[in-house]
């Protein structure tokens, strides 16, 4: 096998979007490095195999930022859910005032309330990429989760899409703001 | 006085560079160059203490450029390398006040170390 077919292989390595921009380049140096140096002594792979771990990770890491533009569109519309969720249960809170909802039923209508707004506050919050702004969504979700699981248990007969909704969108956010992020600018190179 | 650039943010916001983005720009600081003259530039000027292979080198360099501190300038065959197209780049203004405020910084800090005898004169 050839030093150039080897060291494609190892390209493999870095994300595709990374390799479609600047793969063909990195070939071509490649066969100038080869151009200039003996590709049978163990130092030359020595070199290239470290430039491959050195550089691959962190590339692959800095691919998956990504998902921070997935978390604003999933704030967005976290934020629509929860003005959804406080415009629903206002109009089931107006029907308690006329007399048809009463006991449980209506604690379980304020503890909705209560939920979508802090899942509309833990939205807005996102919004806010400060550490401040993201230790109040933190809050925010999880007092909505607890205050959902409140509901339910109140208000048995609540549908499951608004439970999948209530509580899947907190969970799923949670999990998002406790994962672990690189914080440089340049990476460690 | 500290001037204000793309996006907001000051040169000196970017500081400190890893050492092979300082390395890079201090090489694109002679002119535009492709991928293999930037590496040669990089490994003559630190006597051979920094190589850069290709993935240290894109890497860095497709950072570089999402950050606007290099641009590119065109694709055209090195004539002293064969004939494939090579992409050049070159130093945005905003990468060469970079740049600057990074050999400020690291000047300062060896001024600090000769002023403590860390280090000696610098040499006639």
């Amino acid at each position: 096998m050839s030093a150039e077919r080897i060291y494609r292989l190892l390209l493999r390595a870095y994300p595709a979007a990374f390799r479609a921009e600047y793969g063909r380049e990195m070939v071509l140096l490649f066969r100038d490095q080869c151009r200039e140096s003996d590709v049978r002594t163990l130092g030359f792979w020595v070199r290239v195999f470290w430039d491959v771990v050195r550089s691959a990770p962190a590339l692959r890491a800095e691919a998956t930022r990504t998902i921070e533009v997935i978390m604003k569109l999933a704030a967005v519309l976290t934020l629509l859910v929860g003005v959804f969720g406080v415009v629903n249960a206002v109009v089931e809170w107006v029907a308690w005032g006329t007399g048809t909802i009463a006991g449980r039923h209506g604690l379980a209508l304020v503890l909705g309330i209560c939920a979508s707004a802090l899942l509309l506050a833990g939205g807005a919050a996102i919004l806010r990429p400060t550490q401040r702004g993201l230790h109040a969504a933190r809050y925010a979700l999880l007092a909505s989760l607890v205050l959902i699981v409140a509901t339910r248990l109140l208000h048995p007969w609540m549908s499951v899409f608004s439970q999948l909704v209530g509580m899947g969108l907190p969970v799923a956010f949670l999990i998002a703001l406790y994962w672990p992020r690189k914080p440089s600018t340049f990476g460690a190179a | 006085m500290v001037t204000k650039r793309r996006g907001g943010k000051p040169p000196e916001a970017y500081l400190p560079l890893p050492p092979a983005t300082f390395h890079i720009l201090v090489a694109l600081a002679d002119g535009e160059l492709h991928g293999y003259a930037i590496m040669k530039g990089v490994e003559a000027r630190s006597e051979g203490s920094v190589r850069l292979g290709p993935g240290t080198l894109y890497g860095s360099l497709k950072r570089l450029l999402e950050a606007g501190l290099v641009e590119e300038s065109g694709e055209r065959a090195d004539p002293e390398r064969g004939d494939e197209r090579r992409r050049y780049y070159r130093l945005t203004s905003l990468g060469l006040s970079v740049v600057r405020a990074e050999a400020r910084r690291l000047d300062a800090m060896v001024r600090a170390a000769r002023r403590k005898k860390l280090i000696g004169e610098r040499p006639a």
